[in-house]
């Protein structure tokens, strides 16, 4: 086990390293480079070489990489463009609000899918298939709705319509109730997806561990059906589930950058889309970089957990 | 429904089961009316190949059937109960306490992120009624009791952690300590080596006999049949063809199914000349309805009323019985003894001459830790093997798992690159691989596959190498109409049969057959064995014939090489090692394969080979089989004995052979 | 921006007519899930080549006498702030959707079989270097990679269309790396190398026609992936920018104006999921297509 996690650490290690890279040289292959790209038409001539020297564009590259890895790792993340506020502080007041989004939703993702797709995989095992039929098919419909769509429409009916929960308006942390009505539509448009995915493969996963040979054996040894499923088939099935877990979570960092644009939530998200609209590709390639850590890193520890799981690797 | 009505005290008496799935592609009837009884403490064995409903059968019983699964009609008895009505919470209440079960595959079978404790003691407690320590001496107990050393220990232990073998005594114990009456085993021991086989098969002899427990042991070999069974059941396509006990059924078989696979079994007074007896054709497909008889289209006795009706169990002798229009079965008509036709021998005229020479051949695989140098980890897969074998000659390679056997055959193709010795084979050798699944390009016409060599090695043009798969292809017995076929639409022995003749194309000096008939069923074997031993006639072609299955190596190899751990130890004329084995090894091999003959099965001493197949992993010094050698001495540990390279006669590689 | 007339849409299409005319003919489709495929998108592709010769107002031509209609005869979609047919804007973005997402697959597919094939059939350093970067490309969430690339690529139909590719490709690599590693130890590899035939004969013969099946299957899916993040890009106004239709910044033009016009948001949302569905769908009946098996 240990040689495993520090197999993975390293590997971990060097996907962060070429992530920072390609970001790096990204952002130096703006046509016209960074400094023309941010300044836009405003700046031309000696103020634009101006701005080149100031953001250190004329030092040799390795220079400017170095500084570039030294300025993330001492978390400096510099300044936005147009307002002058550091993107580290920033980055810093918008992470709670993505993050509870987040939690929220995979809460309650687990917390419906998981019997949803076990029950659906149980009444496929014996037969009455129109269950799993059933939920299969929505669950692919669902899962193709483009997430914009779905929160458009949500916003139509639940909110518009129906007034069940307010469109806009300002988060504060001092307002708990108020802070659950903004945040609650976002989140079920955003567990919604996030259901169809994993209740299919809680019961892709759930139905193939039926059909294994030990719960046969447990069936020859008099348990029923119902108690085969609890003490067999799900810690079997969790395997591959967690697996999932990890990799659906890049899913729901993409879901919230659109639900926040829609929802004008002051997330993380909402900061990217705004950079994006001031032309601050620094910004941008910042946060993305830092969206891509997190889902890296959440990777990393679902695949240590999923082998903690499984005894057959603890030797 | 004829079948003799069983005493009073019956365990299990099954009346007119019938058990369907309904499948997208159809209703495939898996078993078609099967009426039998099994007595207490009786050992039943139920023999058939694939499709003939046999595991079917055993999960009906308990009603344990997969969907789309489903007990289509007839009654269940057990100790007096109809139990085919019974609901669902009633019969949870009878698997395990009343009937047991052993499974195929001890792999699979048990749960892997659970202990042995964890899976054993829950049962126990249920079934028995007791406490949780008392459950739990209860498993130590039986755990003992099949052979596993310091059982204390080992129940905390997760089932990766056993072998095979171990993980079956597991599986045993679980079955046997809740104390059923009937344990149903289903082919428990296919999956296991030889010499693990013949313990596991005692332990159950011994276990059950103990217990008074009856047992309905579910099998293909006939003989385990013999060493082990009280009655017979013989199935074919989801009937009983014949039934009776074990000593009349070998005596005296009267269904043409029973006779015919008794007669494809090479025994010990067979020689080489004779053609061993084949059935032709396969098993039918049960998804379709069967008119008349099932067996029919194989039988050499058919006539117009088998088309018609099908036959029913009559009686034949006492509690002996068969489904057949012939009350004798083939006895009369074209007889199994004539189908012995003498093979025709080539007549050769060329110099003998060495066509495989292997010198000091070791291949060991190292798995290198990055992180951990020292953990390393070296397999000394094979650790210096010296071998010969001449022109169309037959050298018989026996073994069993981890002695490095199929590692050899790869180092001989150069499928392996060796870690030292020499390797010298005369031309391009080919072989004929285990697995008929996936020894072919799905994706390429068997046209193209037995093409693809001369393709390769640029033999000919278009029109000589159509012609010469046209050749081969008839050479193995098959209508050249096949060429134009798919893999996936052969059936297993006509897909060894393709992969024999793409082997021949090229016309190499030498074919290694890794296990070629490990995958087929029973009554397939025999022919695949008659057209290997045909060709090497007809073509002088010499076989590395690589196999666990004694019985046939010794029909069809002239030398045989017995390997442990490796190493080769024992080496001589096929006949001679097996009428006289000198290696403690050999001779306890040849004491573990059951030979199809209750009377001479009665008589052997049956005192299996202790212990666990050892890992290459960890090589001992001195004898490898110093660890479960009956006869060793500190020198067998200390000192390894050397087996002198290419002598022609008999080597064995042991410091007190005879 | 390139006008985006039928002209270099059909020759798009024309490959995906024969195939699914081909499928049509082919009795194999008996596939519940292949025939309601192509019962949603063969009405969705006709109405999408007819769109020149049908009797509704051009995509980009406005009229301000007709703002903010909701759907009618003669606006079956309605129109939108500036008097657009909605409904004619919807097959111009259908064309945009359609191109983007077989150009991705395409580019996927053939970039995933090439890299995927050398990294899992020669193994060694050259995996080793293939799987690094496919990694460092996976670390990112799909749709935060395409943002991250357009935004410095700059916007339009090549850019998006390079972007979603880049996100795409290295699941590609992976798919198809796996699939060779598995069947490097069959049986019928072994058989070959007995006759001394060479690597490239071992990939082209035996591998490659193997793995060719379930990357189809994938490229499928792959496109109605990416006809998805194409949409969201423009939704965030980030992919293809108006005048020029997408599905994505159509239903941002009616994201001010929800209330008032809900078809503007939700009817073009409509027809992406069904694409989506559509060739979802699809690749069931591909699967089963080039399944040898399922020919008796």
């Amino acid at each position: 086990m240990a040689d495993y996690a520090v197999k993975k650490f390293f590997q971990l290690i060097v996907t962060i390293f070429g992530v920072v890279t390609l970001v790096f040289f990204t952002l130096r292959f703006i046509p016209g480079d960074a400094a023309s790209a941010m300044a836009g038409d405003t700046l031309s001539g000696a103020a634009l070489e101006n701005l080149r020297e100031k953001m250190g564009l004329n030092e040799p590259l390795l220079s400017q990489y170095l500084s570039y890895l030294k300025s993330l790792v001492m978390f400096d993340l510099g300044e936005t463009l147009t307002t002058r506020l550091p993107v580290g502080g920033l980055l810093l007041k918008a992470l709670p609000i993505t993050l509870s989004m987040a939690i929220a939703t995979i809460i309650l993702t687990v917390t419906i899918s998981i019997p949803l797709g076990t029950l659906a995989a149980f009444m496929a095992h014996k037969g009455r298939r129109w269950l799993d039929n059933g939920l299969t098919g929505m669950a692919m419909i669902v899962d193709l709705m483009p997430s914009f769509w779905t929160a458009l429409v949500f916003l139509l009916i639940f909110s518009l319509t129906l007034g069940w929960f307010p469109a806009s308006g300002q988060l504060t942390w001092e307002d708990p109730w108020a802070l659950v009505q903004r945040l609650a539509l976002p989140v079920m448009v955003l567990s919604i997806t996030q259901i169809a995915t994993m209740a299919r493969i809680t019961r892709t996963s759930v139905l193939e561990v039926l059909s294994e040979d030990y719960v046969r054996t447990a069936r020859s040894l008099g348990w029923s059906e119902l108690q085969v499923l609890f003490r067999h088939a799900l810690k079997n099935a969790a395997l591959p589930i967690a697996t999932v877990i990890g990799l659906s979570f890049g899913n729901l960092l993409n879901g919230t950058v659109i639900v926040e644009f829609i929802f004008t939530i002051p997330g993380v998200g909402n900061l990217l889309i705004n950079g994006i609209n001031s032309r601050d590709y620094q910004m941008v390639q910042t946060l993305i970089v830092f969206y891509a850590l997190l889902f890296v890193t959440i990777n990393f520890v679902t695949d240590l957990i999923y082998r903690t799981l499984d005894p057959r690797v603890q030797f | 429904m004829n079948y003799q009505a069983p005493l009073q005290t019956a365990l299990l008496e099954v009346q007119d089961l019938k058990t369907e799935f309904h499948t997208d592609g159809g209703t495939v009837t898996a078993v078609d009316g099967v009426s039998f009884a099994i007595e207490r403490g009786e050992r039943v064995a139920v023999v058939g190949e694939s499709g003939s409903g046999k595991s079917a059968m055993a999960m009906s019983i308990l009603r344990l059937l997969a969907y789309p699964g489903i007990v289509a009609g007839g009654k269940v008895i057990l100790e007096g109960t109809d139990i085919t009505t019974l609901s669902e919470r009633k019969l949870n209440s009878i698997r395990g306490r009343i009937v047991g079960t052993v499974f195929q595959d001890p792999m699979s079978s048990l749960d892997p992120v659970m202990t042995v404790a964890k899976q054993m003691i829950a049962p126990i407690m249920r079934n028995l009624g007791l406490s949780k320590d008392d459950a739990r001496a209860e498993a130590i107990k039986w755990l003992d009791k099949v052979g596993i050393p310091e059982p204390e220990r080992r129940i905390e232990a997760y089932p990766y952690e056993m072998s095979g073998g171990m993980r079956q005594r597991v599986m045993i114990a679980m079955a046997l300590s809740c104390n059923p009456q009937l344990v149903i085993a289903d082919e428990p021991t296919t999956a296991l080596d030889v010499t693990i086989q013949a313990q596991i098969v005692e332990l159950m002899k011994t276990l059950t006999a103990e217990a008074g427990a009856a047992m309905m042991f579910i099998t293909h070999d006939m003989g385990l049949v013999a060493r082990f069974a009280h009655k017979v059941a013989v199935m074919y396509a989801g009937r009983i063809v014949e039934f009776g006990p074990v000593d009349e059924i070998f005596a005296n078989p009267c269904h043409p199914y029973t006779q015919s696979l008794l007669g494809t079994i090479p025994s010990a007074d067979m020689v080489k000349e004779d053609r061993l007896p084949q059935i032709e054709g396969t098993p039918p497909d049960m998804k379709f309805p069967i008119k008349g008889c099932a067996y029919k289209d194989r039988c050499a006795g058919a006539h117009d009323r088998c088309a018609v009706e099908a036959p029913v169990l009559d009686s034949r002798g006492p509690h002996h019985t068969a489904a057949c229009w012939l009350p004798k079965g083939l006895e009369n008509t074209k007889s199994l003894k004539t189908e012995k036709t003498q093979r025709k021998l080539r007549n050769d005229n060329t110099e003998p001459h060495v066509v495989v020479e292997l010198n000091e051949l070791r291949k060991h695989f190292v798995s290198n830790q990055v992180f951990s140098p020292s953990k390393s980890m070296t397999v000394r897969a094979v650790n210096g093997v010296n071998l010969r074998v001449w022109n169309g000659q037959t050298l018989g390679v026996v073994g069993e798992s981890g002695c490095g056997k199929s590692t050899v055959a790869r180092l001989m193709l150069g499928l392996e690159k060796p870690t030292s010795g020499d390797i010298f084979i005369a031309g391009l050798p080919q072989m004929v691989f285990q697995d008929p699944a996936s020894s072919f390009n799905p994706k390429m016409k068997i046209g193209a596959i037995l093409e693809e060599p001369l393709v390769v090695k640029n033999v000919g043009d278009k029109h000589s190498r159509t012609e010469k798969i046209q050749t081969l292809i008839r050479q193995v017995g098959l209508d050249p109409s096949y060429l134009s076929r798919y893999p996936h639409q052969l059936s297993g022995g006509q897909k060894q049969r393709v992969a024999v003749a793409r082997a021949l194309a090229l016309n190499p000096a030498v074919v290694v057959a890794d296990e070629p008939t490990s995958a087929l069923d029973v009554s397939v074997r025999a022919q695949i064995i008659n057209l290997l031993a045909d060709l090497k006639d007809e073509l002088g072609v010499s076989f590395v014939f690589i196999s666990h299955d004694l019985l046939t190596v010794r029909y069809i190899s002239d030398q045989i090489a017995v390997m442990y751990l490796g190493e080769v130890v024992e080496y001589g004329p096929a006949d001679e090692v097996f009428a006289h084995p000198a290696h403690p090894y050999t001779r306890a091999l040849i004491d573990a394969v059951p030979v199809p003959n209750p009377a001479i099965e009665k008589t052997r001493t049956n005192a299996p080979l202790s212990g666990e197949l050892p890992s290459p992993l960890n090589l001992p010094t001195g004898c490898p089989f110093a660890s479960r050698c009956p006869m060793v001495t500190d020198r067998c540990r200390a000192e390894k004995p050397i087996l002198p390279p290419h002598k022609t006669s008999r080597q064995v590689a042991c410091h007190y052979a005879q | 921006m390139a006008d985006l007339s039928i002209k270099s849409a059909a020759t798009v299409t024309p490959g995906l007519h024969k195939a699914l005319a081909a499928a049509r003919r082919n009795p194999l489709i008996t596939n519940i899930k292949a025939r309601i495929s192509l019962f949603i998108l063969i009405p969705i592709l006709t109405l999408m080549i007819l769109a020149p010769v049908l009797p509704i107002q051009a995509p980009l031509e406005t009229n301000l006498r007709a703002l903010l209609e909701s759907p009618s005869l003669t606006h079956l979609f309605g129109t939108d702030k500036m008097g657009r047919d909605i409904f004619s804007r919807t097959l111009a973005g259908i064309q945009v959707s359609l191109l983007v997402g077989f150009s991705v697959a395409g580019i996927a597919l053939v970039s995933g079989m090439i890299f995927g094939t050398l990294a899992g059939f020669y193994g060694g350093i050259l995996d080793r270097v293939i799987m690094t970067i496919v990694d460092i490309f996976l670390a990112f969430p799909s749709l935060l990679l395409a943002i991250g690339l357009v935004s410095v690529m700059g916007t339009g139909l090549i850019p998006v269309i390079l972007a979603i590719s880049l996100a795409d490709v290295p699941r590609f690599i992976r798919l198809q790396r796996s699939q060779v590693i598995s069947l490097r130890s069959r049986a019928f590899i072994d058989a070959a190398r007995t006759v001394e035939a060479s690597q490239y004969w071992l990939m082209s013969r035996h591998i490659v026609p193997n793995t060719i099946a379930p990357m189809l299957v994938a490229g499928s899916i792959a496109a109605a992936n990416a006809i998805l993040i194409e949409a969201s890009l423009s939704f965030l106004g980030l992919g293809i920018m108006p005048p020029e239709p997408s599905l994505g910044n159509v239903v941002r033009d009616g994201q001010l104006y929800l209330e008032q016009a809900w078809w503007i948001s939700t009817l073009p949302g409509v027809v992406i999921l069904l694409i989506a569905i559509g060739l979802h769908f699809l690749s069931d009946g591909v699967r089963e297509l080039l399944d040898p098996r399922s020919r008796k």
